[in-house]
């Protein structure tokens, strides 16, 4: 998947950003804060999913997220929005 | 930063949340607990071990287990075995198993959500969990009597039972039940008592020179050199004695006395500074006690504070006790307990440290057992019962 398609949607990137901040969440939650419902959530994930930039876990009903801690892209991510929060400070 | 003058080295290592690396006069359990764990790090995944720990009031379970844990976790962690001992107070989770579980699973995915599945669900969850990370757990369930009496056989059963179906998967889930006396599994059915009854370890009351070993111990990690002497711990001791053998009594009269000290500018902690201090604290009226209580317990004690209220007296027979039981058990609708069993709940109360009995003779007409509210206030001690029995939704 190229970059744009990946990085085109704001709930994608907020959804980085909460992984980033709180580590591991369920779908509900993620939801939750996202302020969208369960589907659109799940939609987004999926697409992170697919781009290798987040893992899931599932236990009985519950499927946790996180991000791939070891994906060079999550990585760089990562670094590019440390910068950008501390440059807005 | 402390004043230059306190007494205090470091008055953390009084804290009930510390736990030494030395544990005087528990080593021989400290050695038992390690035997009946020692498969988990030879054959881990084998067999699954359910212990129970027993004792009084400040005889040293909690400490003992925590010890246990931290050594065996390091043990396992030296061997490449990942093992974690998870500690979980049931009566600060009311006794719900849902609730402790969710403590367990939390040690691995703090954000695990709270709602959406059922206790039975989170049971195979945390199994799941402990197969996803290849770990062992040793759950240490403090309070063990809350959850009993909150859950029922049921939940205890499911907790010991449930991995044995999870047929050629290794058993991961290991228990330290931690409970002050054994009356607590009288509820269980049989078969889960005799699950559980199998490893029992039973801590007796520390006798005073104990104590005295256990103070020295703490004073030298918490106190600067010299400034408790060796007077003030003998009196320390002697009242956590007299209070049951009770270590952790001891240890809060200790830092008490330090602060009275430091209070004072006093460079040293005196026999004078432990008996102001001892005088300010009332040990026997623990509310997470009373709480643990049964229904008729809590209204004989009720009746016994109502007639201290009343009295005034330094002491009450124990016919009057009665008598101002039924009468409350008229108040409440509720049937009264015979005369042996409230005898046997008198026993619990003062073994407790909420009364003292003495028995006594008057002329030759035989026996009488006399009770006293050493230390309680009987007013204080009538509100907490009367609020937990509102709690439980008995109004007087």
């Amino acid at each position: 998947m190229s970059v744009e398609n990946v990085l085109s949607s704001k709930v994608r990137i907020k959804i980085l950003k909460i992984l980033m901040r709180m580590g591991e969440l369920n779908v509900s939650e993620i939801a939750r804060r996202l302020g969208v419902n369960y589907g659109i959530a799940i939609r987004h994930l999926k697409i992170l999913e697919n781009a290798d930039m987040v893992k899931q876990k599932t236990f009985g009903k519950i499927r946790l997220y996180r991000l791939n801690e070891h994906s060079p892209k999550v990585m760089a991510l990562q670094k590019l929005i440390e910068v950008w929060e501390h440059q807005n400070k | 930063m402390y004043r230059q003058s306190s007494v205090f080295k470091d008055e953390t290592k009084l804290d009930i949340s510390y736990v030494p690396s030395r544990l005087p006069h528990r080593e021989k359990e400290l050695k038992l607990l390690r035997q009946f764990f020692t498969f988990l790090l030879q054959f881990p995944g084998k067999m699954a071990q359910r212990i129970i720990i027993t004792g009084d009031v400040g005889t040293g379970k909690t400490v003992l287990s925590q010890r246990f844990g931290t050594d065996i976790t390091n043990e396992a962690s030296k061997l490449g075995i990942k093992l974690c001992y998870i500690h979980v107070n049931c009566r600060e989770y009311r006794g719900s198993l849902f609730l402790i579980l969710h403590q367990a699973i939390a040690r691995f995915h703090p954000n695990f959500p709270r709602r959406g599945y059922s206790a039975e669900e989170l049971i195979n969850i945390l199994f799941d969990v402990l197969e996803e990370e290849n770990a062992y757990a040793i759950l240490a369930l403090d309070e063990f009597e809350s959850l009993v009496d909150k859950e029922g056989s049921e939940a205890v059963y499911k907790l010991t039972r449930l991995q044995e179906t999870r047929h050629g998967k290794p058993q991961r889930l290991s228990l330290i039940c931690i409970t002050r006396n054994l009356k607590a599994l009288e509820h269980l059915d049989a078969s889960t008592k005799s699950t559980l009854q199998s490893n029992i370890i039973n801590l007796e009351k520390y006798s005073k020179t104990q104590l005295i070993d256990i103070l020295n111990d703490r004073v030298a990690l918490a106190f600067k050199q010299s400034t408790v002497s060796a007077e003030t711990v003998d009196l320390v001791a002697e009242l956590a004695f007299s209070e049951g053998g009770n270590a952790r009594f001891g240890i809060e009269l200790l830092w008490r006395a330090g602060k009275y000290a430091d209070a004072e500018g006093s460079g040293t902690v005196t026999p004078e500074h432990v008996r102001r201090a001892a005088a300010n604290i009332i040990p026997t009226l623990r509310k997470s006690e009373i709480a643990s209580l049964g229904l008729h317990e809590k209204i004989f004690l009720l009746g016994i504070a109502r007639l201290f209220k009343t009295s005034q007296a330094a002491h009450v027979p124990f016919s009057e006790a009665e008598r101002a039981y039924t009468i409350i058990c008229e108040e409440l609708g509720e049937k009264p307990h015979s005369h042996t069993q409230l005898w046997k709940y008198l026993q619990n109360f003062a073994m407790m440290g909420i009364i003292k009995t003495e028995v006594s003779t008057i002329g030759n007409r035989g026996r009488t057992t006399i009770i006293y509210l050493p230390r309680t206030p009987a007013d204080e001690l009538e509100k907490t019962l009367s609020d937990t029995l509102e709690n439980c939704g008995r109004s007087l």
